[in-house]
């Protein structure tokens, strides 16, 4: 039973069977793999769009922590420093201001006709 | 401004090639794809005796192979995808072994492993004479029926090293055992062919 060269001859004899039988796939069966091996491409495009985007992740973080950092860095912003304080949203609903508002034309007007007198004035 | 230009300059240059090494990987494994798909869908077959499964293994081992290892070298990817193509049939054999236990318990006798139509799923017969044509399908079906009797094992070494031409160590990894079984498993295998088939196949 231990006969070499017949097993060499069983094995011949099966692969040439079995590729016979490989060239000979119906056109059905073939177009069926062939969708299948696109699908399989599909999903490789997939998977390396999902790598290209990851690849950005650590350079994104990097960005994010650097921020942050100089956002620790500067301290905490000085709200005092700010133009727009509260002292001037109360002049702004002063009853005066409201007055000189209403007699805003009397006062071009007296600009216009004599300006080098108004400035003599006090 | 200088430093943005220079950032710039040096992102683009680096996105072109990862861009063609992206398309030569693509062409490459549609390439390896297509050099094997045939034979690993007649190696399905005949291990699942079924044409519709097997095309359903193949295709899942294809996807598999592009979604898990296509960035591994191109040498390892035969083993690779058959390793796959081998656990996916394991798979549907146990499958297929626990939906014929819950058909038997409901009264429902099971499939019988001889409801194959090989007929049905003989290749093409145009081109050869029809006594020619029908010993080579004879042979072939008596071949296909003897491999699939084969213990698990015994037929995916066959299989792999005498119909996908694979070497011992490809088949190896392809099987996810030591050299060395895979030598005895083969040997094993082909004994037993040989005891089945008789000298009158050769």
């Amino acid at each position: 039973m231990n006969d070499p060269g017949k097993n060499e001859q069983i094995e011949d004899r099966a692969k040439t069977l079995f590729d016979n039988s490989v060239e000979r796939l119906d056109a059905a069966t073939l177009s069926r793999l062939n969708q299948g091996r696109h699908k399989a491409l599909d999903e490789l495009r997939r998977a390396e769009n999902t790598i290209s985007w990851g690849r950005w992740l650590p350079a994104a973080g990097v960005a994010a922590v650097a921020v942050v950092t100089i956002m620790v860095m500067r301290g905490p912003v000085d709200v005092t420093d700010d133009p727009v304080t509260a002292s001037d949203f109360e002049m702004l609903i002063e009853a005066d201001s409201l007055e000189m508002f209403e007699d805003l034309e009397f006062y071009s007007l007296l600009d216009e006709v004599d300006p080098e007198s108004n400035g003599n004035v006090g | 401004m200088s430093t943005c230009t220079g950032v710039f300059a040096v992102s683009c240059t680096r996105e072109q090639p990862t861009g063609a090494k992206a398309l030569q990987r693509e062409r490459q494994l549609n390439q390896f794809l297509a050099e094997v798909e045939r034979r690993a869908l007649r190696i399905a077959e005949i291990a699942v005796r079924d044409r519709d499964e097997a095309l359903d293994l193949v295709q899942d081992a294809m996807i598999k192979l592009a979604r898990n290892y296509a960035e591994r070298p191109e040498g390892e990817w035969a083993p690779l995808f058959y390793r796959i193509l081998q656990n996916g049939v394991r798979d549907w054999h146990r499958r297929k072994k626990v939906k014929n236990r819950v058909m038997v318990w409901f009264g429902r006798g099971a499939s019988s492993e001889n409801d194959y139509d090989i007929t049905a799923n003989a290749p093409d017969l145009a081109g050869r004479s029809p006594d020619v044509e029908l010993q080579t399908h004879e042979a072939m079906q008596c071949l296909e029926v003897s491999v699939h009797e084969l213990p698990g094992r015994q037929r995916e070494a066959f299989m792999l090293r005498t119909f996908e031409g694979l070497d011992v160590a490809a088949t190896a990894v392809a099987m996810g055992c030591s050299e060395g079984s895979v030598k005895t498993h083969y040997s094993r295998a082909v004994h037993r062919l040989r005891e089945k088939l008789g000298d009158h196949w050769l």
